[in-house]
């Protein structure tokens, strides 16, 4: 029995809002590797690359990563010889429009939200990156843990500058 | 007042480059007329658009043309602008027109070959000079387009060497890239990665074949990479993801031993020595093929290695991940990079599948690796905008290439020679007058 089975709806809307404000708090302090302890040791990090797209198997994605994967970019990003990272890249962003989805594996909890962030970097013009995060979740002690984390960027397909750090 | 250009023949000596090829608005715009408005450029492959009305955007040098599948079933590469009062036809990157190109102005209707078929209210252009099959009425053509395997070229120049002329000796690139697939040829699948680059187009395509960047530029991915690996701790084999990464780690005599070899318009390839594959996937490739052709083909088709070669000036085909790189100038200081993954018909769909794993960790705009080469070119564009110096260096084992009399050249791994092949078909394109 899955903690939030004993819960009411409104209560576990109050508890998945924490817990993606403390998310996107580590992400905005470039907390990398505390982030990544949010994640099921399976969890996926995806960002598809069409709103449309089936699965990242057989098309490429804007993000796909696996816990390794995830690992290797957090370090690269920590790295003295990033040189994209020279200054490095700082991000804020405001989560809302939080609401319960449908889940189709039993236990989980699926929260569906949007996003805008802006991307400061150089004197380059700030970049605004928004979308819709669909997250899969599963209790953990007092919390969550991620199953998957889904972005859909609204401008995906469009050609985009390089996208470093977490979404 | 107009500003003076710079004499094209003071700008490309044969070990260095003047530094306002990169920077010169002004040569931008030369380089617009001469070279792209000349050479055989890259618009798109014929599987992307299988259906009658089926169209690609594409640009040619900074002209807007749309390929679309004809009634007739062929491929035609048209200047994206209604003749009547010159509105974009097609707004979308790739998409169906349906069986007619309907300009959403004031609704004249085009065969998608181009050719004008009903203006509305015609009975209005009754004893005017408006003739219905004259072509000026028509979706202008690009003077020139050819296929070659399905990779379909346009030239803007009503004169000028055939398609296969042009391509010379990287033409065995494009055939063995279809040659690697089972059937003999290749689609357009998995989607295209799109990325900005804050820098001039030539840089972009010199370090397709710098072979001496990948250890300095992308430390900071081979070690994540291989701090992972540790961190992981298995001790076994280092999965794909990771190996591909850490590829880039490898020391100087790695490259060193590899071959450059140029052809005269620009372009070249490197080269390396064919090492029998060991992994599941590659095999399942291999036995695809051959059961087709037999062992003793198949080993001849797997054993051409060229990595990054280079169709000077508008893409970048990798036949060992089955992978296509446009390269669009937008101004002096930015340009497009497209990524097309392609299917091989005919392989196992594990085989697919790793294409699109290695173009998620390489050609993605969030790629580990690619950003540390974006800023690498944003900064020599910014550097070279100073006063710090006029000249660009293209030393490394200057004068050391072989040329076989017949417009092939050789080089070692490391040789600077693929860059100064470039500058000199640059040289060609530009100072040829109109």
């Amino acid at each position: 029995m899955s903690a939030t089975a004993t819960m009411s709806p409104a209560d576990i809307l109050a508890a998945v809002t924490a817990f993606l404000f403390e998310e996107a708090a580590l992400l905005d302090q470039r907390r990398w590797f505390d982030w990544l302890e949010l994640f099921t040791p399976d969890g996926m990090y995806w960002a598809p690359l069409r709103p449309d797209q089936p699965d990242p198997i057989n098309h490429v994605s804007l993000f796909y990563e696996d816990a390794m994967m995830r690992e290797v970019r957090a370090r690269r990003l920590e790295e003295k010889r990033a040189w994209s990272q020279q200054p490095q890249v700082h991000a804020a962003r405001i989560v809302g429009n939080i609401r319960l989805g449908t889940a189709t594996v039993p236990g989980e909890t699926v929260v569906h939200s949007t996003f805008l962030m802006a991307e400061s970097r150089l004197s380059l013009p700030q970049r605004l990156l928004s979308g819709f995060y669909t997250h899969r979740l599963l209790p953990r002690g007092d919390g969550f843990a991620i199953v998957e984390k889904r972005i859909d960027l609204i401008d995906s397909e469009e050609v985009h500058a390089t996208l470093e750090a977490f979404l | 007042m107009t500003r003076q250009l710079p004499a094209i023949d003071t700008l490309v000596e044969p070990d260095r480059v003047h530094k306002s090829v990169y920077v010169d608005p002004g040569l931008f715009e030369l380089e617009m007329d001469r070279i792209f408005g000349r050479a055989w450029i890259y618009v798109g492959h014929e599987s992307q658009i299988p259906n009658v009305g089926d169209y690609h955007q594409a640009l040619i040098g900074r002209e807007a043309v749309v390929m679309v599948r004809g009634d007739d079933g062929k491929p035609h590469v048209l200047f994206n602008r209604c003749p009547h009062k010159g509105a974009k036809l097609l707004a979308q990157p790739c998409g169906n027109a349906g069986r007619f190109l309907r300009c959403p102005f004031h609704g004249w209707n085009f065969r998608c070959d181009g050719r004008l078929l009903s203006v509305p209210a015609r009975e209005g252009y009754e004893d005017t000079r408006f003739d219905l099959r004259d072509p000026a009425f028509s979706v202008r053509r690009v003077p020139r387009q050819q296929s070659y395997r399905g990779f379909v070229f346009a030239s803007l120049a009503e004169d000028g060497p055939s398609l296969e002329e042009f391509l010379g000796g990287i033409r065995l690139t494009l055939d063995n890239f279809c040659d690697r697939a089972p059937e003999g040829e290749v689609e357009v699948a998995g989607g295209v990665f799109r990325v900005w680059q804050r820098s001039n187009w030539k840089i972009f395509f010199e370090n397709l074949n710098d072979t001496s960047h990948p250890m300095v530029t992308h430390e900071s991915a081979v070690n994540a990479a291989r701090a992972e690996y540790q961190h992981r701790g298995d001790g076994g084999q280092m999965p794909f993801q990771l190996h591909i990464i850490e590829g880039n780690g490898e020391p100087y005599d790695f490259w060193g031993a590899l071959e450059m070899v140029a052809y005269d318009r620009g372009h070249s390839y490197m080269g390396a020595i064919f090492t029998p594959p060991t992994d599941p996937v590659s095999l399942g490739h291999q036995a695809a093929l051959e059961a087709v052709h037999g062992p003793e083909k198949a080993h001849e088709i797997l054993s051409v290695q060229r990595h990054n070669s280079i169709i000077y000036p508008s893409c970048a085909p990798h036949t060992s991940f089955q992978q296509l790189r446009v390269i669009r100038p937008i101004a002096v200081d930015r340009t497009l990079v497209e990524i097309y993954t392609f299917r091989l018909k005919g392989a196992p769909e594990d085989y697919f599948q790793r294409s699109i794993t290695y173009a998620n960790i390489v050609n993605s705009p969030s790629s580990n690796v690619m950003p540390d080469d974006i800023e690498v070119y944003a900064r020599v564009q910014e550097g070279l905008a100073t006063d710090g110096g006029d000249w660009v260096s293209l030393h490394r084992e200057a004068g050391r290439e072989q040329g076989d009399g017949n417009g092939r050249y050789t080089g070692g791994g490391l040789s600077e020679l693929p860059m100064r092949n470039q500058f000199r078909a640059w040289a060609e394109y530009m100072g040829e007058e109109a």
